[in-house]
């Protein structure tokens, strides 16, 4: 654990801020403490000076409670716990520890004699009623430990500290996800608890192969990271490179895993997304299965998964779960819907205002007159559409929920219908931006951002050269996304360049008996999924006349 | 080395296809049409079979060269200076090649789609997006003809298919009629198309699998070749010889009379759509050639710095070379096949492998 973690430094920095109370001197906080760290590392024997440092270091940091008691009754063998409020399991904390070391020890010891000199002795080895203890002798630990949301327990006349796992603070409950919907699937999600999330992905793969490798990032922040892959699965220098660059990361917090998407990716100036996230464990189960790795962030539910292509983001959990017909032709829709959502607006300007000719006459007539009255050129129209639909989608998403319904109604009617009905933009106009909108909502979050930015250079572009200039900036884009990697991996895999064998899991999802290897350019390492021959099969008709012997339709 | 991309021998033929490909569906319809007749479509096999052996050949001399390009090569075979001068003369065939597919591109975009702009204006704007990509280097342009040949191949089937109801293969008839000088003056044409398959030249050494030069440049010459010779009995049983030869794009018309259910016409569009892609990455492949070359010729460790000028030269003659389409027309149709074919795409791989063979300079092809 925490193989890769400037940990000493992390730790002064964090307790250096609870020391210096508001002092926010930067270099001060960070320095002083180290120093007094480097001369009394270690816990003495003596438990009030312990403590009195503990206190010193954790000095108006309200939230800490020091609980004094004695051990099985004895005035002589004092102890001190430790611990967060809040963060702990306080009926554990009550009953396991306190009742146990202080009424029940006495039981639990029957026949061994209690001194001050095996005091320690006996309560970590027959009092404690704890699943998970450890020991240290180094007040760095403690610290950590107390603001982890564990509990130390400090005995009088021992150097050491036993840290009592008992954590247990108020958190979310594992709910459905939010967005990532599916109507066929598991209906669990990350939550914010990193524990929480390792346990879900290991309740998916209950194997010893898959590792979770764990480290803290963040200077003040201190937020636990792990990294998780199928040993055996992955490329291990994938591996090796997701750890180099997460460890060159040196930020004061890491509030959320877009904090790390940033600082790890490959291209910065690029506005597409080059880490994938997601919030199913299922979905990110499927991907480490595929030889990918996976960056759990505790605090958030988001996950982000390396390396990414682009198509991914057209793909969904469910097209996995479906027969394979209906997942191909919704990833189809879907693949329609990205490219609506990039041009349909520029389209739509680049005919109305360039290439009529293109139109058949009825269509074209039917055109003409809608616009006869709007008072603006088609981009200016198109264009006010566009942001005012992007206004009401960003109010949409941060309205608090009691005005809601303001926001549709005006939505709706005002701009819609009243705008129509003023003359002030046509019909046709709102319906193209409408279909535009609703696009960009059908694949991944992430990625429809990035249409959305890019549609208004390609509005201007269609604007100003019509078909051409929108081709132009549409190769231009597909040039920048074929220079794209992200971890190595060529963006736009497997379409540029091509891998064939890929193809099986890019539009068409091939059903899972034809799915015999990893994408190739990702799990190259152990392409082989899983064995030919799987194809269920009636018994009678069965190749051979075999009977039952090959039908793989089971469960 | 200035460029340190790998193309798969797949991606390899895919360029060089695309590099054929994209300029032939503009102009040689009509010209081998006015040519070799009804027996156009003979010209072109012809023409495909000359092409292979440009092909081979250029792909023979590469491969005794398999970790140079031609702007190197040439200085091995006959010595520093005249090797020199010989890159030098292909860093301007390739620019000449960029300038020529730029205009002809713009006048193919303003003749039919935007007649009151500028030429120069679509010609600023593609090179914009050109250096973009140039810049980038061998491996993004090669990944782009990935996602945009087969969408131009798909088109050629697609609106074969469609404008099948308006084909009339009587229109072919008689075969073999028209005379073979006819036929091979309409071959010469094409065959100086099928010949910039002699840029595979510069390729072979950033192939993974250099050996695999001749079958990349076979391939490349046979897609294009089928595929456009699908497009040629296309025209030329849709409108017959006269018509083919009268129209500036045939290609273009053929498109145009598809009808189908009184909605779905006017499908150019679409046609130009995919062809500017191919013309994008061709021109961007050469632009690409041509920095490499003077980099490589004058010894440069980056060709980067050289992508903006050579792209602003490029931008620069192809408004200048000619006064007009007209003028294109005719040079393409009398000047072109003689200076392409004599010097650069035939004469001078010749000579330089003969020279080869009899100075036994380079590794035996593997």
């Amino acid at each position: 654990m925490r193989k890769f973690v400037r940990l000493g430094r992390g730790t002064a920095a964090a307790a250096g801020k609870c020391a210096g109370g508001r002092g926010d001197g930067r270099a001060e906080s960070k320095k002083e403490p180290a120093d007094r760290f480097k001369e009394n590392h270690f816990l003495g024997p003596d438990l009030q000076a312990n403590l009195a440092r503990v206190k010193e270091i954790f000095k108006d940091c309200g939230d800490i409670i020091y609980r004094e008691f004695l051990f099985a009754q004895r005035e002589d063998i004092r102890m001190v716990l430790i611990y967060t409020d809040g963060l702990v399991d306080k009926d554990q904390l009550s009953d396991q520890i306190m009742r146990a070391l202080a009424l029940d020890a006495p039981v639990a010891v029957a026949g061994a004699e209690i001194t001050k000199a095996r005091a320690y002795h006996l309560i970590k080895e027959r009092c404690l009623c704890i699943h998970q203890v450890k020991e240290t002798g180094r007040l760095e630990d403690v610290i950590e430990a107390v603001l982890s949301g564990d509990t130390v327990l400090l005995v009088d006349g021992h150097p050491c500290a036993v840290v009592n796992g008992a954590r247990g603070w108020e958190s979310r409950k594992i709910a459905e996800p939010e967005s990532e919907m599916v109507v066929r699937g598991p209906r669990e999600s990350f939550v914010e608890t990193l524990r929480t999330n390792t346990a879900l992905i290991r309740r998916k793969i209950k194997n010893p192969e898959l590792k979770i490798e764990t480290m803290k990032l963040g200077r003040v922040t201190k937020t636990d990271v792990a990294v998780v892959y199928i040993k055996g699965i992955v490329n291990d220098k994938l591996v090796e490179e997701v750890k180099k660059r997460l460890a060159r990361i040196d930020i004061d917090g890491v509030l959320e895993s877009g904090y790390i998407e940033e600082l790890i990716e490959d291209n910065p100036w690029s506005v597409f997304p080059q880490v994938n996230h997601t919030e199913r464990p299922d979905r990110l189960a499927a991907r480490l299965l595929e030889g990918r790795v996976g960056i759990l962030v505790d605090g958030t539910p988001f996950v982000l998964t390396v390396p990414c292509v682009f198509f991914e983001y057209l793909h969904a959990a469910e097209d996995y779960y479906e027969r394979y017909p209906v997942a191909t032709v919704s990833r189809l829709i879907r693949f329609l819907a990205l490219f609506l959502s990039l041009v349909a607006p520029s389209i739509y300007i680049a005919i109305v205002t360039f290439h009529q000719e293109m139109l058949p006459t009825a269509l074209l007539l039917s055109l003409a007159a809608q616009r006869e009255a709007v008072p603006f050129p088609v981009f200016v129209e198109a264009l006010i559409m566009e942001v005012s639909f992007e206004i009401l989608r960003e109010a949409g998403l941060r309205l608090p929920r009691q005005v809601g319904q303001a926001v549709s109604i005006v939505g709706a009617l005002v701009i819609g219908e009243a705008a129509v009905r003023a003359g002030l933009v046509a019909p046709a106009t709102v319906i193209v931006v409408a279909l535009t909108g609703i696009s960009s909502f059908v694949f991944f979050y992430s990625a429809s951002v990035a249409t959305r930015l890019l549609r208004f250079p390609m509005m201007v572009l269609s604007a100003t050269m019509g078909l051409f200039g929108l081709i132009m900036g549409v190769m231009t884009i597909v040039t920048h996304l074929c220079a794209l990697r992200s971890f190595g991996t060529p963006y736009l895999s497997p379409v540029a360049p091509m891998s064939p064998g890929d193809m099986k899991d890019l539009v068409v999802r091939a059903p899972w008996w034809a799915m015999l290897a990893r994408p190739r350019l990702i799990g190259w390492k152990k392409p082989r999924r899983q064995e030919p021959g799987q194809k269920p099969a009636p018994p009678e008709t069965g190749p051979g006349g075999k009977g039952g012997g090959r039908s793989g339709g089971r469960g | 080395m200035a460029e340190g991309a790998k193309v798969s021998s797949r991606q390899g033929a895919f360029l060089m296809a695309n590099v054929i490909f994209s300029t032939l569906i503009i102009f040689v319809p009509t010209i081998t049409a006015r040519h070799a007749r009804q027996d156009a479509w003979i010209s072109i096999i012809l023409a495909a079979g000359a092409g292979l052996l440009v092909g081979l050949l250029a792909a023979a001399l590469g491969r005794r060269f398999p970790d140079q390009t031609i702007f190197e090569y040439p200085a091995e075979i006959v010595g520093r200076w005249a090797g020199k001068l010989v890159g030098l003369l292909y860093v301007w065939w390739f620019l000449h090649l960029a300038a020529e597919s730029f205009r002809v591109f713009g006048e193919f975009l303003v003749a039919i789609f935007m007649p009151e702009t500028p030429v120069a204006v679509l010609i600023v704007l593609g090179a914009t997006g050109g250096v973009y990509a140039v810049r980038h280097g061998l491996e993004v342009i090669t990944r782009a003809n990935e996602i945009f040949l087969p969408l131009a191949f798909v088109s050629v089937v697609v609106i074969f298919i469609l404008a099948a109801g308006q084909m009339n293969f009587q229109r072919l008839l008689p075969v073999a009629d028209v005379g073979a000088v006819q036929v091979f003056k309409g071959a010469a044409v094409a065959l100086s198309y099928f010949g910039e398959i002699a840029a595979i030249a510069v390729l072979v050494p950033y192939l993974n699998k250099p050996r695999e030069a001749g079958q990349v440049a076979v391939a490349g010459v046979l897609a294009s070749a089928a595929f456009f010779l699908l497009v040629m009995l296309g025209i030329l049983t849709v409108y017959g010889p006269d018509l083919a030869g009268a129209y500036v794009f045939p290609t273009l018309n053929e498109t145009r009379i598809i009808s189908i259910a009184n909605f779905l016409e006017r499908l150019e569009a679409v046609n130009i759509v995919i062809w500017i892609t191919g013309a994008y990455v061709k021109i961007c492949f050469y632009l690409w050639a041509a920095a490499l070359g003077s980099a490589q010729v004058l010894a440069l460790k980056d060709y980067r710095p050289l992508v903006l000028p050579l792209v602003a030269v490029a931008v620069a003659m192809s408004t200048m070379l000619h006064p007009g389409i007209l003028e294109l027309l005719d040079f393409r149709w009398m000047v072109w096949p003689p200076y392409a074919l004599s010097t650069f795409e035939l004469g001078v791989p010749l000579l330089l492998l003969v020279t080869a063979l009899a100075r036994g300079k380079g590794g035996r092809p593997a």
